[in-house]
């Protein structure tokens, strides 16, 4: 459904995206994680057709993107990371409007946008101004206008930013449903844990470039990772001491220190011991099995919020 | 120190948008330049203000040839000869101020110690003017002619100081208006120079709602829908063109209303007038929105560049009281021509058909075209950015 062979796009000076490619089949949930400023939203917005790549092809169902062809961007529903919508208009009004953007009129508008605002929750608060809404409320109306024209692709960029848990498990479960029914997501996002819950397959993303994708199965043995050890203490450890010391790949993060271990139950003593040493007080430490946040730590040698 | 703190990042803020602290330095001194230059006539000495007199002779002798030749020497005139239609002509339809017209017999009236036949015919429109000019053509041409005529009545009469009181009446220049001057002339200024200078303060306003949906990322979901850009910036035109159009509506209502300005057998004019003015402003509104990047842009490009024109296009004070220079200037504002045309209707009364209307109707309408051009094409370059 989509290819994207070789893509590059710089701003003055700086090369936001350096040379990515990946393909997603039809009906695939495709997750591209990385930390703020890795290139995700440059390469969302390139297949979006917001501005082209600088080199590169970029194919949606067989159509060549870089050529501005307007059908693609028919079959595309885009979830901006911003609260893309009127606050002034009301969730009745966003949505007609954003459908009719798309070419829907008439009866199939208001059925479909009746059927969208069930569908998200929100029919009963409909006529309420958007600026009423709460961050969750306004992030489902978000998906809702994207989808009026029923597209066969779906970009969304960051679409659970700033929103609280129950609402980001609300979004997940509508996502989850789109890509049950066979839509083709894309889905940027910094957060490990929806990725790894959403996601069919993920690209890691970091510099402008793609250093690693595939399942996670197929992340994690890729990277060869087991177990990560977090570590919070009562303040900001020296990183490199640590990493000297424990010889493992190790990240700081403001109190928490992240330390990868093929054998977390032989690594822990020597841990504490260290931090010990170093004079650092521990508060807690956490013991996650092979995940995202490994892989990429191992990966990049940081941690993804950094 | 909670207060240095805030002062510090305000500053900070302000010195990092250099298009903005550009324009918040340059702007008051780019309107004081304006105004001094658009206000220079006022002060009197303006040598580059002259008012544009046609000179008609009919009597075609040496006396009102000399006359004319005397004529050239003032300097606060500019003196063109032409014929009596012509003149009357020019002036109706407001290319001219005033023609002053020499009749057959002038040269025998002065001869004759009769009423002199000559007169001053005006636009309507810059009645200011008139009072300036016949001091200046008395006090040019009174010593002339007064001698002559005195010589005469000396003969005649020998009573020197009641001829003084008949040469002055006898040389009395007759002065009308070539249109009917309305009782509500005033409204008719006013309203033609307050309106276009509002509609061009709210019109750049609604243009910076661009930068509203830069900011909440709207534009940036538009320009990734099957929407062309140039659907974007017509449907926001026109948008702007139908709030201009009403707001020019509800302003002669009112001033119709409250004003007695003879608005409906002046409707089917006033309405071409109305379109094309709302096309020109909307138009200049987009412009202002498609070169802007920042809300501070926005807020001092639009008042400068609303300012600009309306001074020099006659919104704050009358054109012809400018130096002749900025009011060619002038030239360049819609302001200039969307009065010109409201005095055209209202004031001049000039029929629908009328050239010199229809001129002023095809120059909003080409200025709106021009501007709708260049904003498209900086949209269609920006757009991305400004997404």
């Amino acid at each position: 459904m989509i290819e994207v062979k070789n893509i590059t796009k710089s701003y003055d000076k700086t090369q936001a995206v350096r040379g990515i490619s990946f393909s997603i089949k039809d009906g695939e949930c495709y997750g591209l994680l990385g930390p703020n400023g890795a290139g995700k939203s440059t390469t969302i917005n390139m297949l979006s057709m917001l501005f082209p790549p600088d080199s590169g092809q970029i194919t949606i169902g067989g159509l060549d993107v870089n050529k501005g062809n307007t059908k693609v961007k028919s079959m595309l529903g885009i979830v901006p990371q911003e609260i893309a919508l009127y606050e002034k208009f009301t969730a009745w009004e966003n949505i007609l409007f954003w459908g009719s953007v798309y070419g829907v009129k008439g009866k199939a508008l208001t059925d479909k946008a009746e059927e969208l605002l069930k569908w998200v929750g929100l029919y009963d608060r409909r006529k309420d101004n958007v600026e009423d809404y709460s961050g969750g409320m306004k992030r489902r109306i978000n998906i809702a206008c994207a989808l009026l024209h029923s597209p066969k692709v779906l970009l969304l960029d960051e679409p659970t930013v700033g929103v609280d848990p129950q609402s980001r498990n609300l979004i997940f479960e509508l996502i989850q449903q789109l890509n049950k029914e066979g839509m083709t997501i894309i889905y940027t996002t910094h957060y490990m844990e929806e990725a790894e819950k959403l996601c069919d397959r993920i690209g890691i993303i970091d510099k402008g470039l793609i250093i690693a994708q595939g399942t996670l199965d197929e992340l994690k043995s890729q990277s060869q990772v087991n177990d990560m050890i977090l570590v919070d203490c009562d303040r900001a450890p020296d990183e490199k001491m640590l990493s000297d010391k424990l010889k493992t790949t190790v990240a700081v993060s403001d109190k928490r220190i992240s330390i990868l271990s093929e054998d977390s139950k032989k690594d822990l003593t020597r841990i504490v011991t260290t931090c010990n040493d170093a004079g650092y007080e521990i508060n807690r430490i956490d013991i996650q099995k092979g995940n995202l946040e490994g892989v990429f730590l191992k990966m990049t040698g940081k941690q993804l919020r950094d | 120190m909670g207060m240095f703190i805030i002062l510090k990042k305000e500053l900070q803020a302000f010195f990092k948008d250099k298009r903005a602290l550009m324009l918040g330095i340059l702007m008051p001194i780019i309107l004081i330049t304006v105004f001094s230059l658009a206000f220079g006539g006022l002060g009197g000495k303006g040598k580059d203000h002259k008012i544009q007199l046609l000179v008609c002779d009919e009597d075609k002798t040496d006396l009102s040839k000399e006359m004319i030749g005397g004529l050239d020497s003032i300097e606060s005139l500019a003196i063109f000869t032409t014929t009596t239609d012509s003149a009357l002509n020019l002036v109706k339809r407001g290319r001219y101020s005033a023609a002053l017209i020499f009749h057959k017999g002038f040269t025998d009236s002065v001869k004759a110690v009769k009423h002199l036949p000559w007169e001053l015919k005006y636009d309507a429109t810059r009645s200011i003017e008139m009072g300036m000019v016949q001091q200046s053509l008395l006090q040019n041409l009174y010593g002339k002619i007064s001698k002559m005529m005195n010589e005469k009545l000396i003969i005649q009469m020998k009573n020197f100081e009641s001829n003084s009181k008949e040469i002055n009446k006898l040389m009395q220049l007759k002065n009308s208006p070539l249109q009917k001057v309305p009782d509500n002339q005033g409204v008719v200024q006013a309203l033609a120079g307050t309106a276009v200078m509002m509609l061009l303060f709210s019109l750049t306003a609604m243009g910076a709602r661009l930068i509203e949906e830069k900011e909440n990322g709207t534009l940036k979901r538009l320009l990734s829908s099957p929407l062309k850009t140039t659907d974007i910036l017509a449907g926001k035109m026109l948008s702007s063109m139908i709030f201009a159009i009403c707001q020019l509506f509800i302003m002669m209502i009112f001033s119709s209303l409250a004003f007695g300005l003879v608005l409906l057998p002046n409707l089917v004019p006033a309405t071409i007038l109305i379109i094309a003015t709302a096309f020109a402003c909307a138009s200049f509104g987009m412009f202002i929105a498609s070169i802007i990047k920042t809300r501070e842009q926005a807020q001092g490009v639009s008042t400068l560049a609303t300012l600009i024109m309306s001074a020099i296009g006659g919104s704050m004070v009358p054109s012809f009281l400018m130096p002749q220079w900025m009011q060619n200037v002038g030239h360049a504002s819609i302001n200039y021509w969307a009065i010109q045309g409201f005095f055209d209707i209202f004031i001049r009364q000039l029929q629908i058909t009328d050239f010199v209307f229809l001129g002023r109707v095809a120059v909003l309408i080409g200025i709106g075209a021009t501007l709708s051009f260049f904003s498209l094409i900086l949209f269609r370059n920006n757009a991305t950015s400004m997404a």
